[in-house]
């Protein structure tokens, strides 16, 4: 059993399923809590989502996920226009049905459940860090 | 993502299967969107272990149809990982969930 995986995928929505899918093997492979697999899925896919739907230009998105501990290091890569998805605002998320907005809600998520999210342009390419608590029960 | 529809009274039930993610969302979207009609539409979420932020913003859309058309929209069984994100997201103060289908129809 691995405990690092690294998937290199085309910047399109199907590979949120191969991303997924990989990430759920890994979850029951870890055997992590359902929690803390169901936060890594949310965030792994809001984030490559949000590459994909941003990063016009982008010619790979890369995945990598490692565990240390009880901490599990979640990083995207990939090569398109220079975009932080954590400088957007947070979501409403206390309003009524007619005032939530359809979105928005990715940076939300990232700052409830990521322990740290970071983001840096490095050699052409966007790379966004996030780390979670591996036991979240 | 499997839908199977049903009823259950006078309500539209739709019975979902799998996860409700990025990839998945937009096809249930307009199933669940063809299934949404006065005098409602449950969801059965008891087998979708994980909804993603795309899968929120079906079921936040689903949510502003059923007001315009003067329709229910509920859901059934949200399994704990899914509670927590409705919980986060503030959808649980927005769209109701009840444990069972009996009470989501009562």
């Amino acid at each position: 059993m691995t405990d690092r995986l690294h998937l290199r995928l085309a910047p399109e929505t199907d590979s949120v399923t191969t991303l997924l899918d990989a990430l759920e093997a890994y979850t029951d492979a870890q055997a992590l809590p359902i929690s803390a697999a169901s936060r890594l899925m949310l965030l792994a896919d809001e984030l490559a989502a949000n590459v994909i739907m941003h990063a016009h230009g982008a010619t790979f998105l890369a995945a990598e996920l490692s565990r240390e501990a009880e901490t599990l290091r979640f990083t995207l890569t990939d090569d398109g226009p220079e975009y932080d998805p954590l400088r957007r605002g947070a979501a409403n998320t206390q309003g009524s049905v007619e005032e939530r907005e359809i979105g928005g809600l990715g940076v939300h998520f990232v700052e409830q459940l990521a322990t740290t999210a970071e983001y840096r342009r490095a050699d052409g390419h966007n790379i966004l860090s996030i780390t979670l608590d591996a036991g979240a029960e | 993502m499997q839908i199977t529809q049903s009823q259950a009274g006078a309500l539209q039930v739709a019975t979902l299967e799998g996860r409700l993610d990025t990839a998945t969302a937009g096809a249930a979207e307009a199933q669940l969107m063809a299934l949404l009609a006065p005098p409602g539409l449950v969801l059965d979420l008891t087998n979708v272990r994980y909804v993603s932020p795309a899968g929120l913003r079906t079921l936040l859309k689903l949510a502003k149809e059923a007001r315009t058309k003067s329709a229910s929209f509920s859901l059934v069984g949200l399994q704990p990982a899914v509670r927590e994100v409705f919980e986060i997201s503030g959808f649980d103060k927005i769209i109701p969930a009840f444990g069972t289908l009996a009470e989501a129809t009562a």
